[in-house]
Protein backbone atom coordinates (compact mmCIF):
# COMPACT_ATOMS: atom_id res chain seq x y z
CA UNK A 1 0.00 0.00 0.00
CA UNK A 2 2.37 2.03 0.97
CA UNK A 3 4.88 1.68 -2.27
CA UNK A 4 1.94 2.22 -4.04
CA UNK A 5 1.19 5.73 -2.88
CA UNK A 6 4.83 6.81 -4.21
CA UNK A 7 2.92 6.27 -7.76
CA UNK A 8 1.11 9.66 -6.84
CA UNK A 9 4.53 11.29 -7.44
CA UNK A 10 5.10 9.64 -10.99
CA UNK A 11 3.82 12.49 -12.96
CA UNK A 12 5.16 15.34 -10.62
CA UNK A 13 9.00 13.68 -10.94
CA UNK A 14 7.86 13.00 -15.06
CA UNK A 15 7.28 16.80 -15.26
CA UNK A 16 9.76 18.56 -12.94
CA UNK A 17 12.77 16.24 -13.31
CA UNK A 18 13.22 17.43 -17.36
CA UNK A 19 12.28 20.61 -17.20
CA UNK A 20 12.56 21.86 -14.02
CA UNK A 21 15.97 20.13 -11.75
CA UNK A 22 17.72 19.31 -15.17
CA UNK A 23 17.54 23.03 -16.66
CA UNK A 24 18.50 24.17 -13.11
CA UNK A 25 21.56 21.96 -13.70
CA UNK A 26 22.23 22.90 -16.97
CA UNK A 27 22.63 26.57 -15.95
CA UNK A 28 24.95 25.50 -13.15
CA UNK A 29 27.53 23.25 -15.44
CA UNK A 30 27.41 25.90 -17.84
CA UNK A 31 27.94 28.34 -15.47
CA UNK A 32 31.05 26.70 -14.76
CA UNK A 33 32.42 25.77 -18.37
CA UNK A 34 33.07 29.57 -19.42
CA UNK A 35 36.34 29.48 -21.70
CA UNK A 36 38.60 31.54 -19.13
CA UNK A 37 38.47 29.13 -16.97
CA UNK A 38 36.12 27.55 -14.22
CA UNK A 39 35.13 30.40 -12.08
CA UNK A 40 36.01 32.98 -14.83
CA UNK A 41 32.21 33.86 -15.51
CA UNK A 42 31.15 34.53 -11.36
CA UNK A 43 34.97 36.52 -11.82
CA UNK A 44 33.91 38.84 -14.53
CA UNK A 45 30.49 39.67 -12.33
CA UNK A 46 32.23 40.39 -9.58
CA UNK A 47 34.93 42.76 -11.63
CA UNK A 48 33.17 44.25 -14.84
CA UNK A 49 31.41 47.55 -14.51
CA UNK A 50 29.15 47.25 -16.58
CA UNK A 51 27.60 44.10 -14.97
CA UNK A 52 27.89 45.34 -11.92
CA UNK A 53 25.86 48.93 -12.77
CA UNK A 54 23.34 46.34 -14.01
CA UNK A 55 23.29 44.43 -10.56
CA UNK A 56 22.78 47.54 -8.99
CA UNK A 57 19.60 49.08 -11.08
CA UNK A 58 17.87 45.94 -10.58
CA UNK A 59 18.18 45.98 -6.37
CA UNK A 60 18.12 49.59 -6.73
CA UNK A 61 14.42 49.56 -8.85
CA UNK A 62 13.25 46.03 -6.99
CA UNK A 63 13.76 48.34 -3.88
CA UNK A 64 12.31 51.11 -4.54
CA UNK A 65 9.20 48.88 -5.94
CA UNK A 66 9.05 47.54 -2.66
CA UNK A 67 8.89 50.58 -0.98
CA UNK A 68 6.27 52.25 -3.18
CA UNK A 69 4.16 49.39 -2.98
CA UNK A 70 4.31 48.97 0.58
CA UNK A 71 3.06 52.55 0.53
CA UNK A 72 0.59 52.16 -1.37
CA UNK A 73 -0.32 48.92 -0.42
CA UNK A 74 -0.61 49.31 3.24
CA UNK A 75 -3.64 51.46 3.63
CA UNK A 76 -5.20 49.76 0.92
CA UNK A 77 -5.17 46.42 2.75
CA UNK A 78 -6.14 48.63 5.58
CA UNK A 79 -9.47 50.00 4.95
CA UNK A 80 -10.07 46.65 2.99
CA UNK A 81 -9.64 45.09 6.14
CA UNK A 82 -12.02 46.73 8.14
CA UNK A 83 -15.05 46.43 5.11
CA UNK A 84 -17.64 43.96 5.78
CA UNK A 85 -19.67 42.27 3.21
CA UNK A 86 -20.05 43.15 -0.34
CA UNK A 87 -18.04 46.28 -0.55
CA UNK A 88 -15.25 44.26 0.79
CA UNK A 89 -15.46 41.82 -1.96
CA UNK A 90 -16.14 44.47 -4.61
CA UNK A 91 -12.49 46.00 -3.25
CA UNK A 92 -10.56 42.54 -3.61
CA UNK A 93 -12.22 42.34 -7.47
CA UNK A 94 -11.04 45.86 -7.71
CA UNK A 95 -7.69 44.70 -6.92
CA UNK A 96 -7.35 41.82 -8.55
CA UNK A 97 -8.69 43.13 -11.85
CA UNK A 98 -5.79 44.52 -13.46
CA UNK A 99 -4.14 41.65 -12.11
CA UNK A 100 -5.58 39.61 -14.54
CA UNK A 101 -4.27 41.93 -17.87
CA UNK A 102 -1.10 40.29 -18.84
CA UNK A 103 2.05 41.92 -18.23
CA UNK A 104 2.56 43.18 -21.59
CA UNK A 105 -0.69 45.18 -21.69
CA UNK A 106 -0.25 46.79 -18.50
CA UNK A 107 3.30 47.91 -19.52
CA UNK A 108 1.78 49.20 -22.74
CA UNK A 109 -0.96 51.03 -21.17
CA UNK A 110 1.92 52.86 -18.97
CA UNK A 111 3.62 53.83 -22.55
CA UNK A 112 0.70 55.49 -23.64
CA UNK A 113 0.11 56.89 -20.15
CA UNK A 114 3.22 58.01 -19.65
CA UNK A 115 4.73 59.45 -23.27
CA UNK A 116 5.75 62.34 -23.53
CA UNK A 117 2.40 62.92 -25.49
CA UNK A 118 0.45 61.49 -23.12
CA UNK A 119 -2.37 61.97 -20.79
CA UNK A 120 -0.38 62.28 -17.57
CA UNK A 121 2.28 64.77 -19.38
CA UNK A 122 -0.75 66.80 -20.41
CA UNK A 123 -2.66 66.75 -17.28
CA UNK A 124 0.79 68.06 -15.55
CA UNK A 125 1.27 70.60 -18.21
CA UNK A 126 -2.27 71.69 -18.06
CA UNK A 127 -2.45 72.44 -14.74
CA UNK A 128 0.92 73.88 -14.84
CA UNK A 129 2.76 71.93 -12.86
CA UNK A 130 5.82 71.21 -15.14
CA UNK A 131 6.67 73.59 -18.09
CA UNK A 132 8.01 70.91 -20.35
CA UNK A 133 6.57 67.32 -20.50
CA UNK A 134 8.77 64.29 -18.05
CA UNK A 135 10.52 62.10 -20.12
CA UNK A 136 9.27 59.23 -17.50
CA UNK A 137 10.41 56.57 -20.08
CA UNK A 138 14.29 57.61 -19.83
CA UNK A 139 14.80 58.30 -16.26
CA UNK A 140 13.29 54.92 -14.56
CA UNK A 141 10.66 56.97 -13.28
CA UNK A 142 8.27 55.06 -15.56
CA UNK A 143 9.58 51.80 -15.20
CA UNK A 144 9.10 52.34 -11.24
CA UNK A 145 5.84 53.71 -11.64
CA UNK A 146 4.34 50.82 -14.02
CA UNK A 147 6.31 48.07 -12.10
CA UNK A 148 5.08 49.45 -8.48
CA UNK A 149 1.18 49.15 -10.35
CA UNK A 150 1.67 45.89 -11.41
CA UNK A 151 3.15 44.98 -8.00
CA UNK A 152 0.82 46.24 -5.45
CA UNK A 153 -2.02 43.24 -5.93
CA UNK A 154 0.75 40.93 -4.58
CA UNK A 155 1.57 43.07 -1.46
CA UNK A 156 -2.24 44.34 -0.36
CA UNK A 157 -3.17 40.12 -0.27
CA UNK A 158 -0.81 39.02 2.55
CA UNK A 159 -0.91 42.36 4.79
CA UNK A 160 -4.91 42.17 4.16
CA UNK A 161 -4.90 38.29 5.38
CA UNK A 162 -3.03 39.80 8.33
CA UNK A 163 -4.21 42.64 9.42
CA UNK A 164 -7.95 40.29 8.99
CA UNK A 165 -6.50 38.08 11.88
CA UNK A 166 -6.15 40.72 14.40
CA UNK A 167 -8.51 40.83 17.45
CA UNK A 168 -10.13 43.70 16.94
CA UNK A 169 -10.42 43.76 20.69
CA UNK A 170 -7.20 44.90 21.08
CA UNK A 171 -7.62 48.12 19.50
CA UNK A 172 -10.69 49.18 21.37
CA UNK A 173 -8.63 48.09 24.82
CA UNK A 174 -6.02 50.61 24.01
CA UNK A 175 -9.13 52.74 23.16
CA UNK A 176 -10.42 52.08 26.56
CA UNK A 177 -6.91 52.93 27.80
CA UNK A 178 -7.01 56.53 26.64
CA UNK A 179 -5.38 55.58 23.18
CA UNK A 180 -5.74 57.75 20.13
CA UNK A 181 -6.68 55.85 16.98
CA UNK A 182 -3.04 57.05 15.55
CA UNK A 183 -1.33 55.37 19.21
CA UNK A 184 -3.58 52.37 18.55
CA UNK A 185 -2.76 51.67 14.98
CA UNK A 186 1.12 52.44 15.98
CA UNK A 187 1.04 50.25 19.51
CA UNK A 188 -1.12 47.57 18.41
CA UNK A 189 -2.29 47.06 14.90
CA UNK A 190 0.82 47.84 12.90
CA UNK A 191 3.17 45.80 15.01
CA UNK A 192 1.10 42.72 14.87
CA UNK A 193 0.85 42.94 11.32
CA UNK A 194 4.71 43.37 10.29
CA UNK A 195 5.26 39.59 9.63
CA UNK A 196 2.73 39.90 6.94
CA UNK A 197 4.29 43.25 5.63
CA UNK A 198 7.60 41.03 5.77
CA UNK A 199 5.98 38.46 3.56
CA UNK A 200 4.48 40.89 0.52
CA UNK A 201 7.67 42.94 0.46
CA UNK A 202 9.38 40.04 -0.18
CA UNK A 203 7.11 38.45 -2.85
CA UNK A 204 7.77 41.59 -4.60
CA UNK A 205 11.27 42.62 -4.07
CA UNK A 206 11.95 38.97 -5.27
CA UNK A 207 9.53 38.91 -8.06
CA UNK A 208 10.94 42.72 -9.27
CA UNK A 209 14.19 41.16 -9.45
CA UNK A 210 12.95 38.96 -11.93
CA UNK A 211 11.23 41.09 -14.68
CA UNK A 212 12.11 41.43 -17.82
CA UNK A 213 8.87 42.67 -19.98
CA UNK A 214 8.55 46.28 -18.02
CA UNK A 215 12.04 47.06 -17.99
CA UNK A 216 12.42 46.16 -21.71
CA UNK A 217 9.51 48.33 -22.46
CA UNK A 218 9.88 50.96 -20.01
CA UNK A 219 13.34 51.41 -18.92
CA UNK A 220 14.59 53.16 -21.24
CA UNK A 221 18.41 53.31 -21.23
CA UNK A 222 18.35 51.27 -17.97
CA UNK A 223 19.30 47.86 -17.74
CA UNK A 224 18.01 45.31 -15.06
CA UNK A 225 19.82 41.55 -14.88
CA UNK A 226 17.04 39.69 -16.77
CA UNK A 227 17.73 41.49 -19.69
CA UNK A 228 21.44 41.50 -19.55
CA UNK A 229 21.03 37.43 -18.91
CA UNK A 230 18.46 37.79 -22.02
CA UNK A 231 20.93 39.91 -24.30
CA UNK A 232 24.07 37.72 -23.00
CA UNK A 233 22.10 34.22 -24.40
CA UNK A 234 20.08 35.43 -27.38
CA UNK A 235 22.43 38.19 -29.24
CA UNK A 236 25.96 37.59 -28.12
CA UNK A 237 25.56 33.55 -27.44
CA UNK A 238 27.35 34.27 -24.67
CA UNK A 239 25.91 31.13 -22.53
CA UNK A 240 28.03 31.02 -19.81
CA UNK A 241 28.15 34.44 -18.43
CA UNK A 242 24.11 34.10 -18.65
CA UNK A 243 24.15 30.91 -16.81
CA UNK A 244 26.54 32.80 -14.32
CA UNK A 245 24.01 35.62 -13.97
CA UNK A 246 20.94 33.50 -13.75
CA UNK A 247 22.68 30.64 -10.82
CA UNK A 248 23.40 34.54 -9.31
CA UNK A 249 19.23 35.80 -9.20
CA UNK A 250 18.11 32.02 -8.36
CA UNK A 251 20.57 32.17 -5.11
CA UNK A 252 19.33 35.59 -4.51
CA UNK A 253 15.56 34.10 -4.72
CA UNK A 254 16.77 31.32 -2.37
CA UNK A 255 18.68 32.97 0.26
CA UNK A 256 15.86 35.74 0.14
CA UNK A 257 13.17 33.55 0.62
CA UNK A 258 15.65 31.62 3.18
CA UNK A 259 15.84 34.63 5.31
CA UNK A 260 12.22 35.29 5.49
CA UNK A 261 11.66 31.73 6.61
CA UNK A 262 14.46 32.17 9.10
CA UNK A 263 12.96 34.90 10.65
CA UNK A 264 9.47 33.64 10.62
CA UNK A 265 10.58 30.79 12.66
CA UNK A 266 12.60 32.98 15.20
CA UNK A 267 10.07 35.03 15.73
CA UNK A 268 6.91 31.80 16.20
CA UNK A 269 9.58 30.92 18.62
CA UNK A 270 10.12 34.23 20.79
CA UNK A 271 6.57 34.51 20.69
CA UNK A 272 6.26 31.06 22.40
CA UNK A 273 8.42 32.03 24.62
CA UNK A 274 6.71 35.30 25.59
CA UNK A 275 3.67 33.58 25.39
CA UNK A 276 5.30 31.18 28.04
CA UNK A 277 6.41 34.23 30.02
CA UNK A 278 2.42 35.19 30.52
CA UNK A 279 1.55 31.10 31.35
CA UNK B 1 -11.17 62.22 24.10
CA UNK B 2 -12.54 65.76 23.64
CA UNK B 3 -15.75 66.17 20.72
CA UNK B 4 -13.94 68.17 18.05
CA UNK B 5 -10.74 65.61 18.39
CA UNK B 6 -13.43 62.60 17.82
CA UNK B 7 -14.46 64.74 14.95
CA UNK B 8 -10.72 65.02 13.41
CA UNK B 9 -10.15 61.22 13.77
CA UNK B 10 -13.51 60.93 11.98
CA UNK B 11 -12.59 62.85 9.04
CA UNK B 12 -9.17 61.31 8.81
CA UNK B 13 -11.11 58.20 8.77
CA UNK B 14 -13.47 59.56 5.58
CA UNK B 15 -10.40 60.83 4.26
CA UNK B 16 -8.32 57.74 4.05
CA UNK B 17 -11.45 55.69 3.07
CA UNK B 18 -11.62 58.29 0.16
CA UNK B 19 -8.36 57.61 -1.10
CA UNK B 20 -8.34 54.38 -1.00
CA UNK B 21 -11.28 54.29 -3.42
CA UNK B 22 -9.76 56.20 -4.91
CA UNK B 23 -6.77 54.42 -5.54
CA UNK B 24 -8.97 51.25 -6.24
CA UNK B 25 -10.64 53.54 -9.36
CA UNK B 26 -7.36 54.96 -10.62
CA UNK B 27 -6.03 51.21 -10.68
CA UNK B 28 -9.04 50.47 -13.37
CA UNK B 29 -7.45 53.68 -15.39
CA UNK B 30 -4.44 52.24 -17.15
CA UNK B 31 -6.89 49.50 -18.16
CA UNK B 32 -9.34 51.77 -19.45
CA UNK B 33 -6.97 53.82 -21.62
CA UNK B 34 -5.66 50.92 -23.94
CA UNK B 35 -9.62 50.28 -24.24
CA UNK B 36 -10.29 54.05 -25.67
CA UNK B 37 -6.93 54.17 -27.82
CA UNK B 38 -8.46 50.57 -29.58
CA UNK B 39 -11.51 52.59 -31.16
CA UNK B 40 -9.62 55.85 -32.30
CA UNK B 41 -9.25 56.66 -35.62
CA UNK B 42 -6.08 57.64 -35.95
CA UNK B 43 -2.30 56.07 -36.73
CA UNK B 44 -0.85 56.76 -33.86
CA UNK B 45 -1.36 56.55 -29.98
CA UNK B 46 -3.19 59.64 -29.12
CA UNK B 47 -5.28 59.80 -25.64
CA UNK B 48 -7.85 61.01 -25.46
CA UNK B 49 -8.89 59.89 -28.65
CA UNK B 50 -11.01 62.15 -30.99
CA UNK B 51 -12.57 60.33 -33.21
CA UNK B 52 -14.76 56.54 -33.04
CA UNK B 53 -13.67 53.82 -35.19
CA UNK B 54 -13.42 50.36 -35.16
CA UNK B 55 -11.07 49.78 -38.12
CA UNK B 56 -8.23 48.36 -35.74
CA UNK B 57 -10.80 46.00 -35.06
CA UNK B 58 -10.90 45.14 -38.68
CA UNK B 59 -6.78 45.29 -39.08
CA UNK B 60 -6.89 42.99 -36.01
CA UNK B 61 -9.41 40.59 -37.56
CA UNK B 62 -8.15 40.50 -40.76
CA UNK B 63 -4.11 39.96 -39.45
CA UNK B 64 -3.21 36.11 -39.88
CA UNK B 65 -0.41 36.66 -37.67
CA UNK B 66 -3.06 36.85 -34.44
CA UNK B 67 -5.39 34.64 -35.60
CA UNK B 68 -2.45 31.87 -35.72
CA UNK B 69 -0.63 33.53 -32.59
CA UNK B 70 -4.75 32.96 -30.84
CA UNK B 71 -4.59 29.70 -31.96
CA UNK B 72 -1.08 28.98 -30.89
CA UNK B 73 -1.94 30.39 -27.14
CA UNK B 74 -5.10 28.37 -26.32
CA UNK B 75 -3.54 25.20 -27.59
CA UNK B 76 -0.66 25.95 -25.64
CA UNK B 77 -2.74 27.09 -22.74
CA UNK B 78 -4.76 24.39 -22.82
CA UNK B 79 -2.49 21.53 -22.77
CA UNK B 80 0.27 22.95 -20.25
CA UNK B 81 -2.72 23.56 -18.23
CA UNK B 82 -4.28 19.80 -18.23
CA UNK B 83 -0.78 18.53 -17.73
CA UNK B 84 -0.14 21.05 -14.98
CA UNK B 85 -3.58 20.01 -13.49
CA UNK B 86 -3.14 16.09 -13.51
CA UNK B 87 0.83 16.77 -11.44
CA UNK B 88 -0.82 19.27 -9.48
CA UNK B 89 -3.73 17.23 -8.18
CA UNK B 90 -1.63 13.84 -7.89
CA UNK B 91 1.00 15.55 -5.76
CA UNK B 92 -1.65 17.12 -3.83
CA UNK B 93 -2.64 13.50 -3.04
CA UNK B 94 0.36 12.70 -1.59
CA UNK B 95 0.84 15.59 0.51
CA UNK B 96 -2.02 16.09 1.65
CA UNK B 97 -3.78 12.30 1.78
CA UNK B 98 -1.57 9.69 1.21
CA UNK B 99 1.66 12.04 3.26
CA UNK B 100 4.24 10.28 0.98
CA UNK B 101 7.22 10.79 2.95
CA UNK B 102 9.20 13.50 1.00
CA UNK B 103 6.36 15.56 1.17
CA UNK B 104 8.06 18.76 2.50
CA UNK B 105 10.85 18.98 -0.34
CA UNK B 106 7.71 17.88 -2.95
CA UNK B 107 5.60 20.94 -1.53
CA UNK B 108 8.68 23.27 -1.94
CA UNK B 109 9.39 22.48 -5.45
CA UNK B 110 5.60 22.46 -6.63
CA UNK B 111 5.52 26.21 -5.75
CA UNK B 112 8.62 26.99 -6.79
CA UNK B 113 8.46 27.23 -10.44
CA UNK B 114 5.82 30.57 -9.12
CA UNK B 115 8.67 32.10 -7.55
CA UNK B 116 11.50 31.47 -9.82
CA UNK B 117 12.34 34.42 -12.32
CA UNK B 118 11.54 32.95 -15.61
CA UNK B 119 14.46 33.95 -17.47
CA UNK B 120 16.75 31.36 -15.24
CA UNK B 121 14.49 28.63 -16.19
CA UNK B 122 14.58 29.90 -19.75
CA UNK B 123 18.04 29.72 -19.66
CA UNK B 124 18.24 26.31 -19.09
CA UNK B 125 15.28 24.90 -20.49
CA UNK B 126 16.79 25.89 -24.33
CA UNK B 127 19.61 23.38 -24.30
CA UNK B 128 17.47 20.66 -22.92
CA UNK B 129 14.71 21.65 -25.86
CA UNK B 130 17.57 21.77 -28.30
CA UNK B 131 18.75 17.95 -27.05
CA UNK B 132 15.27 16.74 -26.47
CA UNK B 133 14.50 18.28 -30.53
CA UNK B 134 11.91 20.12 -29.14
CA UNK B 135 13.13 23.59 -29.78
CA UNK B 136 10.41 25.42 -32.17
CA UNK B 137 7.72 23.05 -31.64
CA UNK B 138 4.69 23.58 -29.20
CA UNK B 139 5.36 20.99 -26.95
CA UNK B 140 8.72 23.09 -26.19
CA UNK B 141 6.73 25.76 -24.75
CA UNK B 142 3.77 22.92 -23.80
CA UNK B 143 6.05 21.76 -21.27
CA UNK B 144 7.65 25.05 -19.96
CA UNK B 145 4.34 26.02 -19.13
CA UNK B 146 3.08 23.16 -17.55
CA UNK B 147 6.01 24.06 -15.19
CA UNK B 148 5.00 27.37 -14.23
CA UNK B 149 1.18 26.50 -14.31
CA UNK B 150 1.94 23.58 -11.42
CA UNK B 151 1.76 25.87 -8.04
CA UNK B 152 -1.84 26.97 -9.42
CA UNK B 153 -3.65 23.57 -8.89
CA UNK B 154 -1.43 22.37 -6.70
CA UNK B 155 -2.15 24.71 -4.39
CA UNK B 156 -5.79 24.60 -4.44
CA UNK B 157 -6.65 21.32 -4.97
CA UNK B 158 -4.56 21.01 -1.23
CA UNK B 159 -6.32 23.73 -0.26
CA UNK B 160 -9.41 21.87 -1.10
CA UNK B 161 -8.42 18.38 0.38
CA UNK B 162 -7.65 19.82 3.81
CA UNK B 163 -10.65 21.46 3.82
CA UNK B 164 -12.36 18.13 4.23
CA UNK B 165 -11.84 14.91 6.40
CA UNK B 166 -10.72 11.94 4.87
CA UNK B 167 -13.34 9.61 6.75
CA UNK B 168 -15.75 9.33 3.67
CA UNK B 169 -12.73 8.69 1.79
CA UNK B 170 -11.72 6.00 4.39
CA UNK B 171 -15.76 4.90 4.66
CA UNK B 172 -15.71 4.41 0.73
CA UNK B 173 -12.65 1.80 1.12
CA UNK B 174 -14.38 -0.05 3.85
CA UNK B 175 -17.41 -0.37 2.13
CA UNK B 176 -14.81 -1.90 -1.15
CA UNK B 177 -13.93 0.85 -3.01
CA UNK B 178 -10.68 0.55 -4.85
CA UNK B 179 -8.75 3.81 -4.64
CA UNK B 180 -9.78 4.45 -8.26
CA UNK B 181 -13.09 4.20 -7.86
CA UNK B 182 -12.99 6.23 -4.48
CA UNK B 183 -11.54 8.97 -6.18
CA UNK B 184 -13.69 8.70 -9.37
CA UNK B 185 -16.85 8.83 -6.94
CA UNK B 186 -15.49 10.68 -3.89
CA UNK B 187 -12.91 12.69 -3.70
CA UNK B 188 -12.66 13.87 -7.31
CA UNK B 189 -16.55 15.44 -7.05
CA UNK B 190 -15.66 16.79 -3.60
CA UNK B 191 -12.68 18.92 -5.27
CA UNK B 192 -14.10 19.41 -8.68
CA UNK B 193 -14.26 23.23 -8.27
CA UNK B 194 -10.52 23.53 -7.00
CA UNK B 195 -9.65 21.54 -9.90
CA UNK B 196 -11.92 23.85 -11.98
CA UNK B 197 -10.19 27.26 -10.55
CA UNK B 198 -6.51 25.64 -10.28
CA UNK B 199 -6.74 24.98 -13.99
CA UNK B 200 -8.18 27.90 -15.31
CA UNK B 201 -5.59 30.04 -13.07
CA UNK B 202 -2.42 27.56 -14.83
CA UNK B 203 -4.68 28.37 -18.60
CA UNK B 204 -4.18 32.31 -17.38
CA UNK B 205 -0.43 31.94 -16.63
CA UNK B 206 0.56 30.57 -19.90
CA UNK B 207 -1.77 32.80 -21.72
CA UNK B 208 0.07 35.63 -20.31
CA UNK B 209 3.67 34.09 -20.10
CA UNK B 210 6.54 35.93 -22.09
CA UNK B 211 10.01 34.86 -21.03
CA UNK B 212 9.76 31.02 -21.92
CA UNK B 213 7.81 31.59 -24.73
CA UNK B 214 10.82 34.10 -26.13
CA UNK B 215 12.95 31.34 -25.80
CA UNK B 216 11.59 28.30 -26.64
CA UNK B 217 8.92 29.06 -29.68
CA UNK B 218 9.77 29.35 -33.36
CA UNK B 219 7.89 31.80 -35.92
CA UNK B 220 4.99 28.98 -36.62
CA UNK B 221 4.50 28.74 -32.55
CA UNK B 222 4.57 31.97 -31.48
CA UNK B 223 2.08 32.85 -28.54
CA UNK B 224 -0.15 35.79 -28.40
CA UNK B 225 1.78 37.98 -25.69
CA UNK B 226 5.12 37.15 -27.82
CA UNK B 227 3.42 39.11 -31.18
CA UNK B 228 2.48 41.72 -28.80
CA UNK B 229 5.74 42.13 -27.43
CA UNK B 230 7.30 41.61 -31.25
CA UNK B 231 4.80 44.71 -32.26
CA UNK B 232 5.83 46.81 -29.50
CA UNK B 233 9.16 46.33 -30.25
CA UNK B 234 8.79 47.08 -34.17
CA UNK B 235 5.85 49.37 -34.53
CA UNK B 236 3.42 50.64 -31.76
CA UNK B 237 -0.06 50.83 -33.50
CA UNK B 238 -3.60 51.40 -31.72
CA UNK B 239 -4.30 47.68 -33.61
CA UNK B 240 -2.24 46.69 -30.23
CA UNK B 241 -4.58 47.97 -28.01
CA UNK B 242 -7.28 46.35 -29.98
CA UNK B 243 -5.80 43.06 -29.86
CA UNK B 244 -4.95 43.68 -25.96
CA UNK B 245 -8.82 44.76 -25.54
CA UNK B 246 -9.57 41.37 -26.72
CA UNK B 247 -7.37 39.81 -25.01
CA UNK B 248 -8.80 41.35 -21.64
CA UNK B 249 -12.03 40.50 -22.20
CA UNK B 250 -11.44 36.90 -23.01
CA UNK B 251 -9.46 36.77 -19.55
CA UNK B 252 -12.14 38.73 -17.55
CA UNK B 253 -14.78 36.20 -18.80
CA UNK B 254 -12.37 32.91 -17.68
CA UNK B 255 -11.42 35.13 -14.33
CA UNK B 256 -14.95 35.34 -13.69
CA UNK B 257 -16.05 31.49 -14.40
CA UNK B 258 -12.88 30.46 -12.43
CA UNK B 259 -14.60 32.69 -9.39
CA UNK B 260 -18.09 32.09 -10.21
CA UNK B 261 -18.02 28.41 -10.57
CA UNK B 262 -16.67 26.96 -7.27
CA UNK B 263 -19.52 28.72 -5.71
CA UNK B 264 -22.31 27.19 -8.37
CA UNK B 265 -20.99 24.25 -7.18
CA UNK B 266 -21.59 24.95 -3.82
CA UNK B 267 -24.93 25.62 -4.12
CA UNK B 268 -25.91 21.86 -6.18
Amino acid sequence: MKHRSFLLYLPITLLLTPFFLAPMAVIGTQSFSGQQGIAAEYAKVVTDQGIRTVLYNTFYVAAMVTIFSLLIGYPIAYVLARLRGRWATVGIFLIFLPFWASTVIRSFAWMILLGRKGPVNSILVGIGFIEDPIRFIDNGLGLMIAMTYIMVPFIVVPILNGLRTIDPNLSRAAAVLGANPLRQFLAVTLPLSLPNVAVGCTIVFVTSLGFFVTPSLLGGDLTVVSMLISEQANRLLDWPLASALAIIVLLLTIVIFALLRFSQLASRRTGKAQAGVFA
Amino acid sequence: MSVPEKKLWAAWSRFLNGLVGALLIGFLVPILVVVAVSFQSKSYLSFPPTEFSLRWYQQFIGNDDYRSAILNSMLIGASAAALATIAGISTALAVVRAKVPGSTIVSALSVAPAILPQIVLAIGLFPISVWLGLQGTLWAVILAHAVIGLPFPFITVCGALASYSNRIEIASMTLGANSFQTFRLITFPMIRPAVIAGFIFAFAASLDELVLALFLSSPSTRTLPLLLWEQLNFQVTPEIAAAATVILAVTSLLILAATLLPRLGKDN
